[in-house]
């Protein structure tokens, strides 16, 4: 547990997983997928009400009454869950304990291309990521324009005489319309998103199939964080080599544990 | 089922009832249906009138009309074979038998007997924009009676979930629809075309069609009976009016509130939500295109560096 000065001759010990996510994420996570799942179940019913079988899964919800109430319940949930999130940012923020690496760079679009160069067989080898990659860094993104386009037009439609009030009157002839389309159709690119983009990327490529554990237990392998994350792992244990043929060869030290608090986003 | 038998029982007797050519007796309906119940398809006399033959007398029997004689509506009926003048019918009737005529030719005498059991709802029907397109500007197009309530001699109650009454609760949207959803009749009475479509698609609609059953239906805002046109200030959905109506289920809705409900389809008239909609597609293909894309690059590359690097360095 005693941090060590990496230096040239010593370098810190390598431990078995580092920690990226504290209890605290996770449970944002958690909260976030659960309530997603919800209203992704309750919603594709009402979204596509006309397919066989749409009030039959509405049924299994106790009736489109009461799946109205579950959807609206799980919106909210997902729409505080998103308010700690970003309170929970400026506590850490206050303290110094906020990377604010998450958000987007040059660096980035320039990942993105050698990625693809990469894919292409362009590039002999993958750029090196930071602690998020453009992958991550897009997911995590689109949450926010998800939840900011869904989640305002969803208040509206579910308190709308309190909505009706707060409109300009300008706006009636159309707004009811644009948020019901704003609702509806950013909810089927958030679904299809997620299913595309989401799954494929933690649960179902070869690597992480059938899904990254990363979300239950905040932890990955320092394997795995060398390969995928190299900046990060330079960062974190300087003087280790950075390729896994080349630590391979390294003596492992097994029983080293992380310092709990150097992989955290902090 | 003992009518039925009896029919059966009877039918054998066909032939001798014609024969016999007597008027009906009081109360018995089996002079008529001994023929009626067997009869089937439409026969159009002479004066080129299509009279429908069938009367299913166990559907009559079991119909809230079950207990009146046929001849209590089919007044110019009463001998066999049936021609009795109409002048023994009440004049009144016979009027609005003249003015009911286009809705049902063969026998109108029987489309206007309604009234004399019915008048309460006769003078809403009279009022309302359906009876009056009929009654007061001659047209043939619009609802009376039967064309809601169905078949005379199988009219049932509307009320319970498992009625089959075309104007209960699960089948009105429908029963109206079969007028409404025809664009010609929208675009002659200058109404939104689509109009059940849309509803369908509203979050009322939706939920009406996923087993809702307080959704309101076609009937809950525009009425029954006394339905008006939205352009009637004494119609439920016109102007003021609507603050009331929407209030029943929505407390506190205000006039920005009310105009949520337009039955109107989302077209260039309305650029706003038509094309963030057309942007939002746009969008989303546009992501998922990225996306897909993405993820078969990665698949490929994926399959590359198995297959044909040897010593991949990732994990086994």
């Amino acid at each position: 547990m005693t941090p060590q000065t990496p230096t040239e001759t010593s370098p810190i010990a390598l431990p078995e997983e580092v920690q990226r996510f504290n209890l605290t994420f996770r449970i944002q996570h958690a909260v976030m997928a659960g309530s997603f799942l919800v209203l992704f179940f309750t919603g594709w019913a009402l979204k596509f009400h006309e397919v066989q079988g749409s009030a039959a899964w509405i049924d299994l919800w106790g009736g489109p009454k009461a799946a109205g109430i579950v959807h609206r319940v799980a919106g909210i949930t997902m729409l505080i869950d998103s308010l700690f999130h970003l309170g929970y940012l400026a506590y850490r923020a206050a303290r110094g304990k906020l990377r604010w690496d998450i958000i987007p760079d040059w660096q980035d679009g320039k990942d993105a291309y050698n990625n693809v160069r990469y894919f292409l067989g362009l590039a002999q080898d993958k750029p090196r990521f930071r602690r998020f990659n453009y992958l991550q860094k897009f997911d995590y993104w689109a949450v926010f324009w998800g939840i900011f386009v869904i989640g305002a037009s969803g208040l509206a439609l579910t308190f709308p005489t309190k909505a009706a009030v707060i409109f300009p009157a300008w706006t009636t002839d159309w707004i009811w319309e644009l948020i019901y389309v704003m609702h509806s159709d950013e909810a089927l690119l958030a679904i299809v998103f997620i299913l595309f983009w989401h799954f494929y990327n933690e649960h179902l490529r070869p690597d992480v199939f059938p899904m990254s554990w990363i979300w239950i237990t905040g932890r990955m392998s320092v394997d795995e964080l060398r390969e995928r994350h190299p900046l990060e792992f330079e960062r974190l244990f300087p003087g280790h080599a950075t390729r896994h043929d080349a630590a391979a060869a390294a003596p492992p030290v097994a029983d080293a544990a992380p310092d709990s608090t150097v992989g955290t986003p902090s | 089922m003992r009518t039925s038998k009896r029919v059966v029982w009877l039918s054998a007797l066909l032939p001798l009832g014609i024969a016999w050519n007597t008027p009906t007796a009081q109360g018995d309906n089996l002079s008529c249906l001994i023929c009626h119940n067997a009869l089937e398809g439409t026969f159009t006399a002479q004066d080129g009138k299509p009279a429908h033959l069938h009367v299913d007398g166990e559907k009559y029997a079991a119909s809230v009309h079950g207990d009146l004689e046929c001849t209590t509506c089919h007044m110019t009926f009463v001998d066999n074979p049936h021609g009795t003048p109409e002048e023994e019918v009440d004049e009144s009737i016979v009027k609005l038998s003249v003015a009911v005529a286009r809705k049902s030719p063969r026998d109108p005498i029987a489309l206007a007997a309604c009234v004399q059991c019915h008048d309460d709802i006769y003078q809403e029907v009279r009022e309302s924009v359906h009876g009056a397109n009929i009654l007061q500007k001659g047209e043939s197009d619009g609802p009376l009676c039967l064309d809601c309530h169905g078949s005379p001699h199988e009219i049932t109650r509307a009320e319970g979930a498992s009625s089959t009454s075309p104007v209960a609760y699960r089948h009105v949207v429908a029963t109206c629809g079969r007028c409404h959803e025809q664009k010609s009749i929208s675009l002659k009475y200058g109404f939104s075309t689509d109009i059940i479509a849309r509803y369908d698609e509203s979050f009322h609609g939706k939920k009406y069609l996923l087993g809702g059953t307080q959704s309101p239906v076609c009937t809950t805002c525009h009425g029954t009976h006394r339905v008006r046109s939205q352009r009637d200030p004494e119609a439920l959905v016109h102007g003021a009016n609507r603050l009331k109506l929407c209030g029943q289920c929505h407390p506190g809705a205000n006039e920005k509130f009310v105009a949520a409900i337009t039955h109107k389809p989302v077209g260039k008239d309305n650029p706003i939500p038509y094309y963030a909609e057309k942007t939002l597609i746009i969008l989303t293909f546009l992501v998922i295109s990225a996306c897909a894309l993405h993820v078969l690059l990665d698949i490929y590359a994926l399959i590359r560096t198995t297959l044909l690097v040897r010593k991949y360095r990732g994990k086994p």
